[in-house]
């Protein structure tokens, strides 16, 4: 009997076209049309993301470091251990190391070392978006603030404002060398010379390494997974506007007069819309890994996170078909498939990536049952684990608890329209 | 037997049924009687447990189902007014699903089907989308998947409006068969007097939320047993005409559809004298004129002061 009011679902659906052509169809185009459209400027393939960095040096680092030594008192002998880390932990070193020994880094910022006379035409010309001025006597003074606590040099930087994002990154950059500037310099204050060589970049750097380590999305991914969860979102519409014309018809008093109980009515849109949903799914993924090789390295997460995003848009036809049935209008699932879908695509990401935009909206956007079915999706395309998962699933989880107790208390017990 | 006690439904502040009493026994044809808006579908949608009553009772075999409706429901078939069947499945599809949400076991399903299309005649045409039948062959299969499985009962709301008079015979055909051959009984709502004279042993006539008369046709008639009604046909519409006619105290439920006009007297009354004094002073031709028994129309017109399609 239940099954019957599943089969009859599927042979409806699929027997319309319109349904087929909005549910099917229309995904496979925008996810074409969107990863080839926007897939460029997603995947940062421009220009603006090479950064073009000077440092203008006053002095001859080298000289500076031999001059520390010759007016060390004699009674402070350095042993070869302690010269090589005080040589391997100057902070203009150190910098332009990290800068071109790391590969991300090189794809990233060009770096140009200059002598001073040039400074007024670097500054001038606008031809590199970040210039740092290294002052004379920086590197001796910088050891003498080490050693014998005295006052800590500063260095200039010079952003070109025009570049906004470049500056920003450049900002970010500096930051975390300042950061480290000043550690490794509190560090010395506290009487431990020897070990601050040992607080290398390598550490820290390892820290930044495991933030960056989820790989990039290629667009295609990304507007597969999006166009998904918003599509998938029409099934609840458009099985709970189905359902209304059963009542509008008279077709839901014969249900209930089979004695099926309108509870387990309400329980077969459930069940059709996750069966629906998962459909809609494989297609849709078929397709990308058959056009865009797109593949899952786990891929039981990848079920789990379809089948608990089903079951909520299962919960989300479930509390339209009710407020249909309540009000006797086709109202709330017109409105869901015309503005609504509209509304929670934009705060869940599938038009664009919102993480550029406010952390606010980012936070709203995790709320949508199809925010938090994106984010989840761009972890498993990263690698992520189930632990990574664990805020997804709890949103999706809460919501279909909720909207489904919603729609069976809302649900209505006899039929008739009279 | 079904039973309907003291039977009432306000809609917020309109009441559409007051106070109704109706039985039902098996194996015959109750007609509920009434033009539109008199209550019938929402006395239907109460008897069949669809919509609970402000007040009153709904008894099966003097049991109250009210509270719970599922063995009233399992004697139960029901033909809403409206079509309610999937149009995007075939007739066949469409009594597989109705069959088996009735947990028929599937052998007798199988069966069923055949005799059913059999009986409301789409058996040449079973694997055609209903969206593709004509309005009559639809009204057809809207009774058919009511009667698959067979109820005690059958409800059948107006089946017969907007349809082809050819549909309008085989359907009236088919439930007088059905209930001749299976016994079963049947509450047959229309505001077509011809069907539910042809069809009904007995008769309740409603309007305005309320069972004015009850009874078998030969008692119902009988409230104008002494009366005849005249049909008169002229060769044109004349208001004149019509204003002397309602002057005439001999006459009585004067309805006049353009240029012909029903009235009726008491029986023995000689009315052709005035008949053809009045033609004559309003310059009117009479083209013909009968005497019959009343009808239930004349019943209803004699009850409300109104015609039963107005």
């Amino acid at each position: 009997m239940f099954i019957a009011l599943i089969k009859k679902q599927i042979k409806l659906l699929l027997r319309s076209p319109s349904e087929i052509l909005t549910l099917f169809v229309m995904p496979i185009v925008l996810i074409l049309i969107l990863s080839y459209a926007l897939g460029p400027l997603m995947e940062g393939d421009s220009e603006m993301t090479i950064i073009e960095l000077a440092i203008i040096h006053h002095e001859d680092e080298e000289e500076q470091i031999q001059g520390f030594i010759d007016a060390l008192p004699p009674n402070v002998v350095l042993d070869q251990k302690t010269s090589g880390n005080i040589e391997n932990s100057l902070p203009v070193s150190m910098l332009v190391k990290e800068l071109e020994n790391n590969n991300e880094m090189k794809e990233l910022i060009h770096v140009t070392q200059l002598d001073a006379k040039s400074l007024a035409e670097v500054k001038k010309s606008g031809d590199y978006d970040v210039v740092l001025e290294i002052p004379s006597n920086f590197t001796k003074e910088y050891l003498d603030a080490k050693f014998f606590d005295q006052e800590k040099p500063a260095f200039n930087v010079y952003l070109n404002e025009s570049e906004q994002i470049t500056s920003t990154i450049v900002k970010e950059i500096i930051d975390y060398f300042q950061q480290q500037y000043t550690l490794q310099s509190e560090l010395s204050e506290s009487g431990v010379i020897i070990d601050h060589t040992a607080l290398s970049s390598q550490k820290i750097h390892s820290t930044i390494r495991s933030v960056d380590s989820l790989e990039e999305v290629p667009s295609s991914v990304y507007y597969t997974f999006s166009m998904t969860v918003m599509f998938m979102l029409f099934i609840a519409g458009t099985l709970a506007s189905q359902s209304f014309i059963e009542k509008n018809t008279h077709i839901f008093d014969r249900i209930l007069l089979a004695r099926i109980h309108s509870s387990t009515y309400l329980l077969s849109i459930i069940v059709s819309s996750i069966l629906f949903s998962l459909l809609q799914v494989f297609v849709l993924f078929t397709f990308s890994y058959f056009v865009f090789n797109i593949s899952f390295a786990n891929w039981e997460l990848f079920l789990l996170l379809s089948i608990l995003f089903s079951i909520v848009i299962g919960a989300i036809a479930a509390l339209l078909s009710s407020i249909n049935y309540r009000s006797n209008s086709a109202g709330a699932s017109n409105l869901f498939s015309t503005a609504i879908v509209a509304i929670l695509a934009f705060f869940g990401g599938s038009y664009f990536n919102i993480s550029s935009l406010s952390p606010f909206i980012v936070n709203v956007g995790m709320l949508t049952p199809n925010g938090a079915a994106l984010d989840g999706y761009l972890k498993i395309a990263q690698n992520g684990s189930l632990n990574d998962l664990l805020p997804n699933i709890t949103v999706l989880s809460s919501l279909a608890f909720l909207l489904m107790l919603i729609a069976f208390l809302l649900f209505p017990k006899r039929g008739g329209i009279v | 037997m079904i039973e309907v006690v003291n039977l009432s439904k306000n809609f917020k502040r309109v009441t559409a049924v007051e106070q109704v009493n109706l039985y039902i026994e098996p194996g015959e044809i109750v007609g509920l009687l009434g033009p539109n808006g008199a209550g019938k579908s929402t006395t239907i949608a109460m008897l069949s447990t669809l919509i609970s009553p402000t007040d009153g009772d709904v008894l099966l075999n003097h049991k109250s189902i009210l509270k719970n409706p599922s063995e009233l429901r399992g004697v139960l078939g029901v033909v809403p007014q409206e079509i309610a069947l999937y149009e995007d499945l075939t007739a066949k599809e469409n009594l597989q699903f109705f069959g088996s949400i009735q947990k028929m076991p599937k052998q007798l399903l199988a069966e069923r089907i055949d005799i059913v299309l059999e009986q409301i005649g789409l058996q040449d045409e079973p694997k055609k989308l209903v969206k593709h039948y004509s309005g009559g062959m639809k009204r057809r299969l809207n009774i058919g998947v009511a009667m698959l499985h067979e109820p005690k009962y059958l409800i059948m709301d107006e089946p017969t409006v907007g349809i082809d008079p050819q549909s309008r015979n085989h359907i009236l055909k088919t439930v007088k068969t059905l209930n001749e051959n299976s016994n079963m009984a049947i509450i047959y709502t229309s505001h077509y007097m011809e069907e539910v004279e042809f069809l009904c042993n007995r008769i309740y006539i409603m309007d305005k939320g309320k069972i004015i008369a009850s009874g078998t046709k030969e008692e119902i008639k009988a409230v104008l047993s002494s009366e005849n009604t005249v049909h008169v046909k002229l060769e044109f519409h004349s208001k004149s005409f019509i204003n002397d006619l309602m002057d005439q105290p001999m006459l009585s439920n004067i309805n006049a559809k353009e240029a012909e006009i029903t009235f009726t007297v008491a029986k023995g009354m000689d009315f052709l004298p005035m008949l053809l004094s009045l033609c004559e002073k309003n310059n009117v031709i009479l083209k013909s004129f009968q005497v019959e028994e009343p009808t239930l129309e004349d019943v209803f017109l004699h009850l409300t002061g109104r015609a039963l399609r107005n």
